[in-house]
């Protein structure tokens, strides 16, 4: 369990002016001036295209660019600042403080250890226990995510679970040491729809419960309406505008914005096939 | 599931019969008298005909190659009657220099290439991996540099010529180690280790650096995998997650490429056992060389190519064991 | 943003490229290699410059009260002989060198070429037409790949007493050595062979040999290359090693493998004997690997593609 305890609405994560590069001078700028907060119980939708840079600056607030790539400007977590700092001090906040849940679950989770394994890794890297007490945790874990017969598949490799299943493994995983903020990139772009509903539903469910923040990115804005309270929208590495989701949705005020409102398709819209 | 382990063993079956039938063929077809060659260097006219009788070369070619098949399972005899040489199942050929079955004189030499084999694989399993780790971890850095650059000169230098360096520098010019002469364990076992220690930095040096250059490229590769991503970001220690998550996934293909290696390697090391006159196999194939003794060459041959060829099998068998992904009935 | 971050390391790897063709490896590998090709190629001008060639005996050379040991320091280094005298007989080393280089580089490239050969026409056989011809062709690989080939080199070259020795040399280095490039071609061959330019030319009716010659084969180019380069080195050592064992080329021919042979003997008292040969046949090796390397991660970074 986390040593804090965060009141609904305060304020975890509170990022300024992050700006990450590529490479030497000038560089390549990815993401150019961003700023954003994330706060206890609720969601933020980060949503653009591909290329918008949503991605790189999660990867920046846990610290997990690619070697080439640098980052300036300022990330604060729990009042602590994280630019700047070396891998080995951010690592008792990784999983601990704040866990992240990639796009591909596949790829995401090692092909040569039991899916138990490794959300007891990700348990023991911060806790100490028994191996028989990390087990049960981990399978209670398991039964939190919705996965039946969680002790027998405690056991089972990863390519032995669906699309969906490997998704709820990962959140799992994710959420075993009761992290305050969960960053999810893209978390059901690799599934069908009807398992997208689930994870989604499944994500909601876990925020009520624990209450916690999280960063949620997507170029999907059907799925960004019904997860985030707030929403970022992201062009070119620059914030495009940001706000609640009701407003973003029923009044936005960028016309980018709104060519992705209107380029999402809907149900009930209904077009007329040219001839 | 059994269909699969039944045609791979069907077609290994195929591979060792091809083997067999390219040897006995390589052997047979191609020296002008055969009997001339395994009578070999002291010879008579007398003897000739002898074993001219004996073999049954006058026999057509499938009679004489199902012969030497046949006699690998049930064993056969050269000759009719009292001065028949019988030899016992399995039988490999027969030495008429050394009045041997050519499995026995294999037999008595094996351990020496045991020896030889499993010492300088420790070495250069340990050597290669662990500096094909770090090569990777700190890539780009002098280390790695350096050490690709000693792994590029190790694979470059050849073995005799290292040998003959070990040996100067070593017993001669330093003096460190005294010239090696093999006895048995038992008896020495600091004389043992210090005559066996030079054929193994010899025949590991190669492999060692083969090795970490393998290693380097297979880690830089897991390393950029996303599930290494994932471990880094449940904040596992740098250490755990090198050697968990990058160098388990990488090491598959070497553990296959060792099994290979070490195969070929039961053949005898030949270069490094005569260099240094270990008596193994290697060395009893190329004295054999030396004095043309045809059913001995042929019978280590074969032995060698068995040998890959099984190993070939048991890879193909384990492979499950080592990468999940592969087991049956896990889909 | 997988793929962005693809694109931006790749911008930044492709300025390495150029600068990597001017690393002091890669520039003393070609300098070296241009040495021996040009010592192999002017033999017989060098060996008239130096003074002695190849096969003559200059007992005045060698102290007979030493037990046949080299006149003078580092094994009878003079100006005469600049790298000195062989014990026993006397023949100049540097001649032996430089006659030597003719044969390896000679045998090696010539293996070489056949096995690259061999190996572009198995492998695209396989790779391209598959089915059935892949099938036999694939396991005729297998089963020659699963050869301990030394012993068997050894066996045959020593079966065969007479005969054109360097000849005979490149067959068996060939023999052995095709089923390694086929396999990389046939996996070229079979990914080409699935791509749209190949069906498009397929399509509009270009016959199956034009196919092969117009579009296989020059997007093999690179690899062959490079497989061509990279086996040097190797028959490089093994036609080393096999005339280091005696079965390789017969004395009196001069060649590097069979000069440290002779050499055993004298390890201890003329080390510069075995040094010599040993330190050129290993620079040799090691700047065709380097060669080969650099040649093959600049094929990789030019066939990038995202």
């Amino acid at each position: 369990m986390s040593t804090v305890t965060h009141t609904d609405g305060e304020e975890l994560l509170r990022v300024e002016g992050l700006t990450v590069a590529f490479g030497d001078d000038p560089g390549i700028e990815v993401v150019k001036d961003l700023s954003f907060s994330i706060k206890a119980g609720r969601t933020l939708g980060v949503v653009g295209e591909s290329g918008s840079g949503k991605s790189m600056s999660s990867l920046a607030v846990m610290g997990l660019l690619p070697p080439e790539a640098r980052a300036s400007g300022s990330i604060r977590f729990d009042n602590e600042e994280l630019i700047g700092r070396s891998n080995r001090s951010l690592r008792p906040l990784r999983g601990e403080r704040m866990a992240m849940v990639f796009q591909d679950p596949l790829s995401s989770l090692n092909p040569y250890y039991t899916v138990g394994a490794q959300i007891v890794e990700a348990y023991r890297a911060h806790r100490r226990s028994r191996p028989a007490d990390a087990r049960r945790v981990a399978i209670e874990a398991m039964e939190r995510v919705s996965i039946r017969d969680a002790g027998r598949r405690f056991d089972h490799y990863p390519h032995q679970f669906s699309g969906g299943m490997r998704q709820r493994i990962m959140i799992a995983m994710a959420l075993v040491c009761e992290p305050d903020l969960i960053i999810a990139d893209e978390p059901t772009t690799a599934l069908d729809v009807t398992v997208q509903a689930e994870i989604l539903e499944l994500l909601r469910g876990l925020q009520r419960d624990t209450g916690i923040g999280m960063l949620f990115i997507t170029h999907d804005l059907a799925v960004v309406s019904e997860v985030a309270h707030d929403v970022l929208v992201m062009r070119g590495g620059r914030e495009v505008e940001s706000g609640a989701a009701e407003r973003i949705f029923s009044e936005p005020a960028d016309p980018y914005t709104r060519r992705l409102l209107d380029a999402t398709p809907r149900i009930d819209d209904v077009q007329e096939v040219a001839s | 599931m059994i269909s699969y382990t039944a045609r791979r063993l069907a077609s290994a079956a195929g591979v060792l019969f091809a083997v067999v039938l390219f040897t006995f063929v390589v052997f047979f077809v191609l020296t002008p008298d055969p009997a001339l060659s395994i009578c070999g260097q002291t010879c008579t006219p007398e003897r000739i005909l002898d074993i001219r009788t004996r073999l049954g070369l006058e026999d057509p070619f499938f009679v004489q190659f199902w012969t030497f098949l046949s006699g690998i399972f049930v064993g056969r005899s050269y000759g009719e009657g009292a001065t028949a040489i019988v030899c016992n199942a399995p039988c490999f050929g027969y030495s008429f220099q050394t009045r041997q079955p050519v499995l026995d004189m294999i037999t008595d030499r094996l351990p020496v290439t045991l020896t030889v084999a499993i010492g300088a694989a420790i070495l250069w399993l340990i050597v290669g991996i662990a500096a094909g780790v770090v090569s990777a971890v700190r890539a780009g850095s002098w280390w790695d540099r350096a050490s690709m650059g000693l792994a590029l000169g190790g694979i470059a230098l050849p073995n005799y010529f290292v040998a003959l360096i070990l040996q100067w520098v070593l017993v001669v010019k330093l003096e460190i180690l005294p010239f090696p002469i093999v006895v048995p364990f038992t008896e020495d076992p600091v004389r043992w280790f210090q005559a066996y220690l030079m054929p193994w930095i010899v025949l590991a040096l190669m492999y060692a650096a083969m090795y970490a250059r393998m290693t380097r490229a297979n880690v830089l590769e897991t390393l950029s995998e996303d599930y290494v991503r994932t471990a880094r970001a449940k904040g596992l220690p740098e250490g755990q997650l090198i050697v968990k998550h990058a160098l388990r996934p990488a090491l598959t293909p070497v553990a296959t490429l060792f099994g290979m290696d070490f195969a070929a390697l039961l053949g005898g090391a030949l270069i490094t056992e005569t260099v240094f006159g270990l008596n193994g196999v290697g060395k009893l194939a190329y004295d054999a060389i030396g004095t043309n003794d045809q059913p001995v060459i042929m019978g280590v041959a074969l032995l060698a190519g068995i040998a890959v060829v099984l190993m070939n099998i048991v890879v193909d068998l384990i492979y499950p064991l080592l990468d999940p992904r592969m087991r049956k009935g896990t889909h | 943003m997988a793929m962005n971050t693809q694109t931006l390391t790749k911008r930044l790897v492709r300025k390495r490229t150029t600068r990597q063709w001017r690393r002091p490896a890669v520039i003393a590998s070609v300098v070296f290699l241009a040495v021996v090709v040009l010592m192999a190629i002017f033999a017989p001008a060098l060996t008239a410059l130096s003074g002695s060639g190849p096969y003559e005996f200059h007992e005045d050379r060698i102290d007979p009260i030493r037990g046949g040991l080299p006149v003078g320091p580092l094994g009878g280094i003079s100006l005469e002989h600049w790298l000195g005298v062989e014990p026993l007989n006397g023949r100049d080393i540097f001649a032996r060198i430089v006659y030597g280089a003719r044969v390896s580089l000679t045998i090696a490239i010539s293996a070489a070429a056949a096995t690259t050969v061999l190996g572009v026409f198995f492998g695209v056989l396989a790779g391209y037409f598959g089915g059935i011809v892949d099938q036999i062709v694939s396991r005729v690989m297998d089963f020659l790949m699963a050869f301990p080939a030394l012993i068997f080199m050894i066996a045959i070259l020593s079966a065969l007493p007479q005969g054109n020795r360097p000849i005979l040399l490149i067959t068996v280095l060939a023999l052995f050595g095709w089923p390694s490039t086929a396999r990389v071609v046939r996996g070229q061959a079979m990914s080409v062979a699935r791509r749209e330019f190949v069906e498009a030319a397929r399509a509009s009716g270009a016959g199956r040999m034009t196919i092969v010659f117009r579009e296989v084969l020059p997007n093999l180019g690179g690899t062959i290359i490079v497989m061509a380069t990279l086996s040097i080195p190797t028959f490089v050592a093994t036609e080393a090693g096999l005339s280091f064992l005696g079965v390789g080329v017969q004395p009196p021919t001069a060649s590097w493998g069979q000069m440290i042979s002779s050499a055993v003997p004298w390890y201890a008292s003329d080390p510069m004997f075995f040094a010599i040969p040993g330190t050129f046949l290993t620079l040799t090796v090691l700047s065709f690997m380097v060669l080969g390397d650099t040649l093959q991660s600049a094929l990789q970074r030019r066939s990038v593609t995202v």
